[in-house]
Order: C-alpha cells, then sequence, then structure tokens
C-alpha cells in the first residue's frame, strides 16, 4: 500500500514535470524559429530562468534550511566572472583586456562553456565552504550581515586595481558568448532546477527542513546540524555561482556594478513574492517578477487622453506602479504567493477533492 | 544489574549561579527511575547535561561506561539516548510521517548525492516502511498526513515520544511527559509508558509533576532541590521520607 502511493506520487509528479518541460520547449523552439519577431520575449524569458535558478538555490538556504543568506550578489560574481574569464573567445582577450593586459596563466586557458559554468558554480561553493565555517555558526540577523559583507568584499576585490590582469577591474569584461539559443538557457536552467528539487526532495532535504523547524529538536535525532547547514550553504552557493555563469552570459558583458546589493535584493524579491518555502513559488515568482517589470513598461510613455498629456506617465512611473503591486501582493498574500505551498497535480486533485466533500472529512489513511 | 547511565558528582555552574550541585545517579537496564522537584530545582538542566546540550562544569556522566561528557547531542543521540522536551520540540510545519521519518535518517548512511540522485531508492522505501510500522503500533498512523502543529495537545505529546523511539534508543528520558494533561490522560500515558518500556525493551529516565503518575510507575525515584539530591528511594520511601515531605510536598499539619 505504502510502496504503491509513494511511487504514484512519483509518477504523476514526473509527469507533470515531463510535460512542462514538453511544452516548454516546443513553445521556446517556436520562439527561437522566429527569433526576429520575439526577441524581447525571448529576452524576458531567459532572464526569468537566470534567476529562477538564483531564486531556488536562495530559497533553499534561506527558505528550506532557515539560514538567512544575503550574500547571492557575491556568489553570482564568482561564478559569472569565472565562467565568463574561461569562456570568452581566445583571439578577443587582448580587446577585452586593453588596458592593463591579461595574466599570462590565464590568457589561453578556455573551456567549453558548460564546464566553465560548472567550474564558476564550484568557485563559488568552495568560497562558501571557506567563510560557512566561521558564519554559519551566526544566528539569523547576524548571519545576513555576515553574508551581506562577504558579498560587498567581493565585489570590491574584483573591482580593485590589483585584480586587473585577472577581472579587468573596474572596466569589466565583455564578449562573453551568448546563448545560442533560447532552448540552451532553458537546459542549462533546467537541470539546475531538477538537481535543486531532488536534493529538496531527499532525505538530504528533509534534513534541512528539520534544522529549519526547530534546531534543538534535530539535533536530538541525531542530525549533525554544523555538517547539514554548510552542506546547504555549500549547494545553494555552488547553483547560485552557476545562475551568476548564466547571467554573465545572458548580458554578455558584465562588470562589478552588475553584482551590487540591488541584485541580492531581486532575487529575494522573487524568493519572498513566490514563497518562502516553496520550489514552484520561486520559478513562478522569478516569471512574475521579470516579466512584470517589463510589461509595465508602458507607463513609462507619455499618454495622452482626450489631447491632454497625464502628468504620471513619464519614465520610472513603472516602477512606482510596480512596487504598489508588490504591496498589495505581500497583503494579501502573506506568505508569498504559493505560501510554503507546491503547485502539483496532486494538489489540484486534493484541492478539487475538498471542494466536493464541503467539509466533510476524509477519514482514514490510504 | 547492569548500570546504563551513571553520574558522578556532576556540578554545573552558570555564572554565579551553581545549577546542579554534585549530583550523583545511576540508572540500571530495564528500570523507571523519576527525578522530581520543585520548579526550578535542576531537573532539566541534569537532562541538557546527559544530552550534550550543556557541558557539567566538573563531574563525570558514564553512559554503558563510557564518558559522554564531551560529546555533541548527535552523538548522544547516536549512541542511543533519546529524548523529549519540556515544550514539545516538534518539526512543526512538517507531517507527522515527516516528523518521525527524520528521525530514522541516523540509522540509514546517506550522502547528497546518492539520496539526491535516488540511487538509494530502496533505502528511502526501507525508511518508510519503518515508519510505518512505527506509527501504527502507536496509533498515529492515521495523522500520517497531518501538520504536526495542527494536532492535538496529548497526540504532539505522543508525536514526540514515537519520534524519539525512531532512534531506536535503549535509554529514554521524558521531561514532564504529562505536562498540562488531565487525569485520564495521564492515566493513559502512564500505561503507554509502561507499555512501550517493555515492547522496546527500554530504560526510561523520566522528569514528571504528577505524583499519581511517578508514584505508579518508577521502581526508583531522586528527589532534586536547589540543584542538590535531597533524596533517593523507592516510592514509599520516598513518600515518607520527612525531607521530601518538608521540602517539596510541603509540611503537613498532621503528617
Amino acid at each position: 500500500m505504502l510502496k504503491n502511493s509513494f511511487k504514484e506520487k512519483i509518477n504523476i509528479n514526473l509527469l507533470l514535470y515531463l510535460g512542462i518541460i514538453v511544452v516548454s520547449v516546443l513553445i521556446l523552439t517556436f520562439l527561437d524559429m522566429n527569433k526576429r519577431e520575439y526577441i524581447y520575449a525571448i529576452s524576458i524569458i531567459e532572464r526569468s530562468l537566470v534567476f529562477a535558478v538564483a531564486a531556488l538555490a536562495m530559497n533553499m538556504v534561506t527558505g528550506f534550511t532557515g539560514l538567512f543568506s544575503l550574500g547571492q550578489a557575491g556568489f553570482m560574481a564568482l561564478g559569472a566572472y569565472t565562467t565568463a574569464i574561461l569562456t570568452i573567445p581566445v583571439e578577443l582577450r587582448p580587446n577585452v583586456y586593453y588596458m592593463e593586459g591579461i595574466l599570462p596563466a590565464l590568457e589561453n586557458l578556455s573551456f567549453p562553456i558548460p564546464i566553465a559554468v560548472i567550474l564558476g558554480g564550484v568557485v563559488a561553493a568552495f568560497f562558501a565552504f571557506l567563510i560557512g565555517i566561521p558564519i554559519l555558526r551566526l544566528k539569523s540577523d547576524y548571519l545576513a550581515i555576515a553574508t551581506l559583507g562577504f558579498s560587498e568584499i567581493m565585489r570590491a576585490v574584483i573591482a580593485s586595481h590589483m585584480m586587473d590582469k585577472i577581472t579587468n577591474g573596474a572596466y569589466g569584461l565583455n564578449n562573453i558568448p551568448e546563448f545560442s539559443s533560447s532552448i540552451e538557457c532553458f537546459i542549462y536552467t533546467s537541470i539546475c532546477i531538477i538537481a535543486m528539487i531532488l536534493i529538496i526532495n531527499s532525505s538530504t532535504g528533509r534534513d534541512f527542513k528539520a534544522i529549519r523547524e526547530d534546531e534543538i529538536a534535530a539535533r536530538s535525532v541525531g542530525i549533525n546540524i554544523f555538517k547539514t547547514k554548510e552542506l546547504s550553504f555549500v549547494v545553494s552557493s555552488f547553483f547560485t555561482g552557476i545562475s551568476g555563469g548564466l547571467l554573465a552570459m545572458y548580458m554578455s558583458s558584465i562588470n562589478s556594478s552588475t553584482f551590487q546589493i540591488t541584485l541580492t535584493y531581486d532575487v529575494l524579491l522573487i524568493v519572498v513574492l513566490g514563497g518562502i518555502g516553496s520550489i514552484t513559488g520561486s520559478i513562478v515568482g522569478a516569471f512574475f517578477v521579470t516579466a512584470g517589470k517589463e510589461l509595465l513598461r508602458f507607463f513609462d510613455e507619455p499618454l495622452t487622453v482626450a489631447g491632454v498629456n497625464v502628468p504620471l506617465f513619464k519614465p520610472g512611473f513603472r516602477m512606482v506602479i510596480f512596487s504598489i503591486l508588490l504591496m498589495v501582493v505581500v497583503l494579501f498574500f502573506r506568505k508569498g504567493l504559493l505560501g510554503g505551498k507546491e503547485l502539483s497535480l496532486n494538489g489540484f486533485k486534493k484541492y478539487s477533492r475538498k471542494k466536493e466533500d464541503k467539509g466533510i472529512q476524509v477519514g482514514g489513511a490510504s | 544489574m547492569e548500570n546504563i547511565l551513571k553520574l558522578t558528582d556532576m556540578s554545573i555552574q552558570f555564572g554565579g549561579l551553581r545549577a546542579i550541585d554534585s549530583l550523583n545517579l545511576e540508572v540500571d537496564k530495564g528500570e523507571i527511575v523519576a527525578i522530581i522537584g520543585p520548579n526550578g530545582a535542576g531537573k532539566t538542566t541534569a537532562f541538557n547535561c546527559i544530552t550534550g546540550i550543556y557541558t557539567p562544569t566538573s563531574g563525570n556522566i558514564e553512559y554503558l561506561g563510557k564518558s559522554i561528557i564531551h560529546k555533541e547531542p548527535e552523538e548522544i543521540t547516536k549512541s542511543g539516548i533519546a529524548r523529549t522536551f519540556q515544550n514539545i520540540r516538534l518539526f512543526k510545519n512538517l507531517t507527522v510521517f515527516e516528523n518521525v521519518l527524520i528521525a530514522v535518517h541516523l540509522r540509514y548512511r546517506d550522502n547528497i548525492f546518492t539520496s539526491a540522485l535516488r540511487i538509494n531508492y530502496k533505502q528511502e522505501l526501507a525508511m518508510r516502511e519503518e515508519v510505518k510500522i512505527l506509527l501504527e503500533s502507536q496509533d498515529l498512523y492515521k495523522y500520517k498526513n497531518d501538520i504536526a502543529s495542527s494536532l492535538p495537545y496529548g497526540i504532539q505529546r505522543r508525536l514526540e515520544i514515537a519520534r524519539a523511539l525512531a532512534t531506536k534508543p535503549t535509554l529514554l528520558l521524558l521531561d514532564e511527559p504529562a505536562a498540562g494533561m488531565n487525569p485520564q490522560e495521564t492515566e493513559d500515558l502512564t500505561k503507554y509508558i509502561k507499555s512501550i518500556r517493555n515492547k522496546f525493551g527500554l530504560t526510561i529516565l523520566l522528569i514528571e509533576h504528577h505524583m499519581d503518575l511517578v508514584m505508579d510507575i518508577s521502581e526508583r525515584i531522586y528527589v532534586i532541590d536547589f540543584g542538590k539530591l535531597i533524596a533517593k528511594g523507592s516510592p514509599d520511601e520516598i513518600q515518607n521520607n520527612p525531607k521530601v515531605i518538608e521540602a517539596y510536598l510541603g509540611v503537613k499539619e498532621n503528617a
């Protein structure tokens, strides 16, 4: 009985995931084939996908493990710079590093894109491992401040004059290879998202949740909380680094100001809006926020009604509207759009069953 | 009788406060032993020392003949001491099933790759089967999909005990298991504790204020007041001990 229901659940979810993937691939192929017409939509989708990875990684550590980390921008910078340095075409490097030249060791060091992106994640994970040892002993707000500090240090180091030959200092890096198609972006991001979903739903993920719920109780059932926190932080940073690498590819040129604290806030906004502790929430939130910002653009354009210019409609107004929308969402959906729950076929089934039963308890367990 | 737990001259000091002063305590295999004493006597502190949350300032704690004084709480749980808490500490937003499932993890080898890639799929099924059997035996299976915090208080208490049992302990520490229960519930709990002792071959050390339960259930009782042991012995001896009556039960006029 138990085995069956467990398998059944897996199968239904698997079908759902496969369905989403197939539909997405079809849509993206269509968009790719008419690239000229839909270039704007493709750009929004790619950005949303990249931010979905970053948001889910943040959710893993903040929403599922209960560690409030604000180091996202720093880890994304590490991933982005690693990816960029390793993938900028060798023949273009003299042009990119036109001021100070490039470190001889890096001059001809080039990797295929997937490997470079993974290495970006590894570098971010390595730094997370190192700083995690001292700072993961801190609690809530203190941890947030420590990670925030780390993020700013990373940005300052990248922009510093001493790093000119590696990061090109304040000039930034350009000529980073872009995604050849939105499908390519989709493949990278969906692999990351699926990997994170698998981790969160595994026994390791359950340990994360136990720590979020109650550290003392978690220790009392034999969970090594320090090791588990470190694991969550490192894995999350790995995927954050990857999302940084993908962001570099999406933007094709980066500099240290790309990775300011506002980038962390963007990711945090997606996580909170989608629902802290909800996987699908982070993904939906990424699209909601990214597309929302773009779709409201008509508020920035002058509007004339019956020959009169409406005074509010000028550049910047859309952010006012967007902020108001955010407040509305936060007020009416205290716990985010999905509030710790997941979008799933099972969920829909339960919801419709509840409606049918109208209050009659479904007794016993199946 | 085989000694399972032995506290020798254990003391712990918080700043100027000596919360426990040279406590000596022994628990033999298969026994049910109670620690009683007025509020603030240091009973829960003693539990926290045994389970590694606090490290005693001096003295020793031996479990199965080995000192466990510098071990981390999770290591102590792994070595076979499980506990419940005075103010229930469940994984509140997780289901009953997950609460117990997490406690089963420590007996299975696992890492992030094998668990994420479902290489140990069979192990996961084995864990779930084990949880199912345990929940059924504790009459909690019908709640398996309920969120822990949504359960009635009494059920939450039982779930916490079930979670402790899932770690397969040899020694179970219960911190005020009957707190907030009415006489009927307390009586049920008394039977329940006896039944799990027999069924799982446990040794139980408990803190409790309900005297009916304590006198009924325990084979030996330790009485602590202001961090000091003031009496020990069988329930009968304790009930007639003038020191205990004075310090704990209050001075009776016609005692």
